[in-house]
Parts: C-alpha cells; structure tokens; sequence
C-alpha cells in the first residue's frame, strides 16, 4: 500500500468555522483521521509534528506579522497548499474595508493609543497575498460535502474541482421563487455556488458567504440592482462584506460599465 | 530568572501560549499570552443595516455563532422596540439547545477528554475507548441537526433573522428531531456518568466569583436581561459595562475583564453554580450526584457541568417540540419576519453562549448602525484562567524543577485549566469595545 499523504490542518485569523465544519463531518471523521497521516490539527489534537507536508489546509487570513513568516515557512515545507473558506482565499469578512485606507483608525479606535505589542497587526489579506496557493475551497464556511469530495481527490493526488457557476443555478434546481423577481437584493447571481442556495431556500437573499462566482456577470447584477432602486454604495457595501479582495480586484476592471 | 513556557496551546479555538516566570524557585509572574490576530468587528458593523449586522457577527467565531446571531439579534430588537413573539422565542430556544448540545459535546468529549484519558487528541482514542467516541460524535451530530433545521446550516445559518425566521422548520423536521432526542437521552445520561467518575486534579483550586444570566423564568435557562453574582447581587444588563471593566494589556491582543478588581468566571460552571437547584428531571438528578463545594474552586468541573448542560437540553428539547407541534400553525404565522420599526435607537442584548455571557450592544440610527460594542465570554474569564495557572504552577514547581515527570504533570495541568474554560480565543480578540 502507498504511504498515506502527510496533511496538516491550520487555522490564521478568521472563526475557525471551516475547520469546525471538518470536526462536524461527524459520520466520515474517523474515515478523514484515517485517509491522510495527519501530523498537525492544533485544533483537536496535541501532539503536533511540523515537517515536509503533502498537504497544507489553512483556514483564516493573514493579519500580523508572524502569520506572514507562518505561511512562508508553511510554503516552503509543502506540496500543495489548500486555502479553506472565504478567509484564506479571499480575506474574509474582515477584509470588507479593502484599499479604502480605514484600517489604522479602525484599529486605534478599538485599541486606544497604548495597543498590545504582542504581535504587528494589519489589514487583513488572503494567503495568496503572500505565497502562492494551489487550491481554493471558498465559502463561509466552506461546504462539507464540497470538501468531504476534494478532499477524497486529493488524497488521491488529483486537483480540486469546484464548480465556477453561480448559486442561481442550484436554487433553480431547488425550484425556488426568485427573490430578485420580489425586488430583494440577492447575490446569487454573482456568488460562488456549492451551499446548495441555502439562504433562498429559506426565503432569504445571498448574501454572498461563497464570494464571487467566476462566472458571475456582475456589471449586470450591478446594473438590474440599480434599476431596481438600491444605491450604488448600499450594491457595493453587500458585495464587499464576503467578496474581500477577490471582489474587489475583479470590480476594478468592470466598474466603468456600471451606471453610477 | 527562570521560564517554563507551553509555546503553543492546542485543542483550544485560536491561538495562545502560556509564559510562567520563575526567579529564587518562586513563581513571579504568570502570562496567558494571546497572539491571534484582530479583526476589529466592531469597526467592521458600522455603517450596515441591522441585518446585515446579524449576517457579520456571527463569523467572530463559529463555535459559539448561533449564540452571537442571538445576542446580536436580542439587543437590535431591543433597541428597535421589536417583541419577539412566543412562537419565535420557541424557535430560538430550540436553535439554542442545538448549539448547546453541539458545542458543550465537541468541547468535552473532542477537547478535554483525551487529557483525562492519556491521549493526543479524540479519534486516537477509538481503539480502547470506540462506545464513548461513538456517542460523542451521535450527540454532537444532533446539535447540529437541530442548527441546520433551525438556522439552515451547522454554522453561519441565516434563516434566524432580526424579528423572526425566513421559514419554519416543517412538522416532520421537528418530529424527527424529538424523536433523535428521546432515543439519545440514554447517550446523555451515560456522558454525565462518564465524566462524573473521571479523576479531577485540585492543584489549580481557588476560589472565584461567579456570574450569569438570570433567566426570566424560575426555569433553568440560557438568556435573560438581568445578571446574577455569586456575591448575591443582581443587576440589569444594561451594566454591562460596569461588570466587566475591560482593558488593554500588552501581551494580549483580547482585552481582559475584572468586577470589583477581581478576576470572576462566565461558562457552564458559573451556570451549575447559580443556576443548577432550577433544573428538573433527569438533568436535576444528574446535578445533585455530581455538585460538590469543589465547584467553586475547580475550573475543571466546566466540563462536568458542560455535560449536565447536554442532559439538560436533550431532554427538554421533546418538551419544546411539543408545545411547539400543539400550536404549529399558529407557530408559523407568529415567527415570520416581523419589519423593523422606527429604525433608531439603541440597546444590549445578551445570552449565555456555551462558554459564558455573551453582550451585545447597538447603536442605530435612521436605519443604520452607528456603535457596536460586544463583550465575549472568553475575555471574560481570562483573568481567572491566569489565576489559576499561577496556582497550579506555585503548587507544581518544586516537582516540576525535580523530575521530567513533575514537568510533564505541570505543563499538563496547566494546559488542562486553559482548556476547562473552553476558550474561543477568536471570539476574545475579535471583538473588543470601541472607546
């Protein structure tokens, strides 16, 4: 039998849920400990070794400097690293406030004038922000079956495979009434699917937890919330709050096709 | 000048480590030291709409999420003068239990048992210990049946809304989970059995003052708008501010609480403690087997009072149900969003999440909020966690300085006091107050 893929599991700033998410796979947990040798879980397990890895997982965003050297020295004893929820990949809620240079005021204004010297804090970025990352698996938090499945391939060597449309098609599939027809700003149309469109399944709108979907026309989304009544700051501000950075690269090169 | 550092804590949420300073074979100074990275949550809800505000909050930490959802939702509708109707406030009780259920097992079972046991971490466990592992993962699976029936996720769920759900779990969902309930209740009582006869260390004892929700009924229970002390008084929440007293200090990025300049304990513990001659049933007998005078002193016996909690809701979740069922129709026109008044005001809000008081404060304004403030349990206790490091490690030291082995009890123990209050060091350094 080959030798099992040596995995480690880590978690940077965010709420941990993705890695919860893995802890609640309560049916296939034994069979997740099982299928890697997982030498690091600081989460749910003591005994931690840290060397050469197959696979890194990393849940959270990069907010201080010893993150930063973390995720160097992470990148350069591992084969493929695997940004885990919308955090690692993209920046995370924390990252909503984005290049619009509020950061060192929000901080004083939270720590006063004499904040802890335990750590350099700053503005929240993903990890590829620093390194390069293999693979993404977004969501806040991520998807269990979504990740149960990518998980299955790579430790079978294979890549990730998540789908790059958006969360319409799927709460199509679940036939629901579309909330967008009620004149409710929903980011469906624009958000990564893989929640099986949770929210409208029960009447509410996306707010987008998976980040931008690839496919995602988002000058028209822009363009139908405008027309039907909603400001351009209030589209912006909902896009912001899961989309972080991967919003708000991809805006850049379309937001002179939005009608302000 | 000596050091014994525990450079990294596992099996906790988030990132801390442990400094104990030694000079002349005396503990001089004990550092619970927290690195893990702000967020600035507070900063980060300001300029949003009520809802938007319950869709953030949530994320400062996924294993207490539904009780931030709820707190952030009970101080909003305060300070919006929405009522929550008895149908919601059902509804919300359940979702409660749900997390309860999920959080109290994942703590007790996953996180501190392998300590008492002798093991690295739960799945290790399997071999000689398959039925206990097996039932911790049974019940933990049925506090988030309850979330996703609920919330419509385990974590993060939005169908819990500000002024009542985006839709009603149907008639067989809740059936199927009183019915999980009954046929797990045999898995409760044999977890407290579990944990009662476990061998509890005393190095770290010390007495500590205690606080938590009075709930509104003479009931046993998880919210409530006026705060209970072990010292005999009351006092509204809406001195939140006055029974904490956060502050800064350095080798912390979570900021620390004190009342009356003394450290004070939030959880399951401070709850058996104030709370548990309200229980009933099996949950009561369960309380009086195992409650002793230790439980003032000994942060180890969360766990055990963690485990009661579980008894506890698994069987009052077939009540609610119930009550639920007898008026289900009623039930779901009452719980349905209700539309935010006025859109001004401001208020707080709390709930006891898993690991302690959980505070909410808003500020709204023409529809928007404008102040945010939250005060999270974990900050709550870690003064107290870092008195009783100092205890254990003054009552340690000289077997520690002696043997590999003394070291090793040491550096055990004084993780395993870290570990009781079950911390959520994501949620103590995320959220800390505006000044």
């Amino acid at each position: 039998m080959p030798e099992k893929p040596k995995a480690g599991f880590y978690n940077l700033s965010g709420c941990s849920g993705c890695l919860l998410t893995i802890l609640n796979c309560e049916d296939q947990i034994l069979d997740i400990f099982n299928g890697a040798n997982i030498v690091s879980f600081l989460m749910a397990n003591s005994a931690n070794i840290e060397k050469d890895l197959d696979i890194a997982f990393i849940d959270g965003s990069v907010t201080t400097d010893e993150q930063e050297e973390f995720v160097k020295e992470l990148r350069a004893r591992t084969k493929k690293i695997v940004c885990l929820g919308v955090c690692s990949c993209y920046g995370g809620v924390q990252a909503m406030e984005y290049e619009k240079n509020t950061w060192s005021a929000r901080f004083k204004k939270v720590y006063g004038t004499k904040p802890p010297t335990i750590t350099k804090p700053f503005e929240s970025r993903p990890v590829d922000a620093f390194v390069p990352v293999d693979y993404y698996l977004p969501g806040c938090p991520i998807d269990a079956n979504q990740f149960l499945y990518n998980y299955a391939r790579l430790l079978r060597g294979l890549p990730v495979d998540i789908p790059k449309t958006p969360v319409c098609l799927e709460c199509k599939w679940r036939e629901n009434e579309c909330l967008l027809l009620k004149n409710i700003m929903c980011l469906g149309p624009v958000t990564a699917t893989g929640c099986n469109a949770r929210c409208p399944s029960v009447n509410l709108p996306c707010v987008g937890c998976f980040g931008p979907a690839d496919e995602g026309n988002l000058t028209s989304e822009f363009n139908l919330l405008k027309e039907k009544g909603f400001s351009f700051p209030e589209i912006e501000r909902k896009l912001r709050m899961f989309g972080g950075v991967k919003f708000v690269n991809k805006f850049k090169t379309m937001w002179k096709k939005v009608k302000k | 000048m000596k050091e014994i550092r525990i450079p990294t804590l596992a099996r906790v949420e988030g990132h801390g480590n442990i400094t104990v300073q030694i000079a002349k074979n005396k503990v001089q100074k004990v550092l619970l030291n927290i690195p893990e990275g702000p967020r600035l949550f507070e900063t980060l809800v300001v300029g949003k709409t009520p809802s938007e505000v319950v869709n953030i909050v949530p994320r400062i930490c996924a294993i207490c999420s539904v009780s931030h959802r709820y707190a952030a939702i009970r101080a909003l509708e305060r300070a919006l003068e929405i009522k929550e109707t008895k149908a919601t406030n059902a509804l919300r009780t359940l979702m409660h239990y749900g997390e309860m259920i999920e959080s109290n097992s994942l703590h007790a079972y996953l996180l501190a048992l392998p300590d008492f046991l002798g093991y690295p971490n739960a799945v290790a466990m399997v071999d000689k210990y398959a039925p206990a592992v097996l039932r911790a993962l049974r019940l933990k699976k049925f506090g988030n049946s309850i979330m996703e029936i609920t919330t419509a996720r385990w974590t993060h769920g939005e169908n819990a809304a500000v002024g009542g759900f985006g839709v009603t779990p149907s008639k067989q969902q809740l059936l199927d989970i009183k019915n999980q309930a009954l046929a797990l209740l045999p898995d409760a009582e044999e977890t407290v059995e579990l944990f009662r006869n476990l061998h509890y260390p005393t190095s770290m004892e010390e007495g500590m003052t205690f606080m938590c929700l009075k709930p509104p009924t003479e009931k046993y229970g998880f919210v409530g708008n006026s705060v209970l002390i072990s010292t005999g008084q009351e006092a509204p929440i809406e001195d939140y501010l006055k029974l904490t007293n956060e502050r800064v200090v350095d080798h912390s990025n979570a900021k620390r609480c004190s009342y009356n300049d003394k450290p004070f304990v939030v959880g399951a513990l401070a709850r058996m403690n104030l709370l548990g001659e309200r229980l009933h049933g099996k949950a009561a007998e369960a309380f009086k087997r195992c409650y002793s005078l230790s439980w003032i002193r000994n942060p180890l016996y969360t766990n055990l009072a963690q485990v009661i909690e579980i008894l506890f809701c698994v069987e009052q979740t077939p009540l609610l149900i119930d009550q639920i069922l007898k008026n289900y129709d009623k039930i779901v026109t009452d719980s349905k969003i209700q539309k935010p008044g006025g859109g001004t005001g401001k208020n707080v809000g709390a709930v006891e999440a898993p690991r302690g008081t959980l505070y909410h404060y808003y500020e709204v304004s023409r529809g928007l909020v404008s102040g945010a403030n939250m005060i999270i349990p974990t900050t709550q206790n870690l003064d107290a966690m870092e008195t009783h490091i100092r205890v254990a490690a003054e009552n340690l030291l000289k077997s520690a300085m002696d043997s590999t082995q003394g070291k090793k009890d040491m550096d055990l123990t004084l993780e395993m006091v870290v570990r009781a209050y079950d911390p959520c060091i994501s949620c103590s350094v995320h959220v800390v107050n505006l000044d």
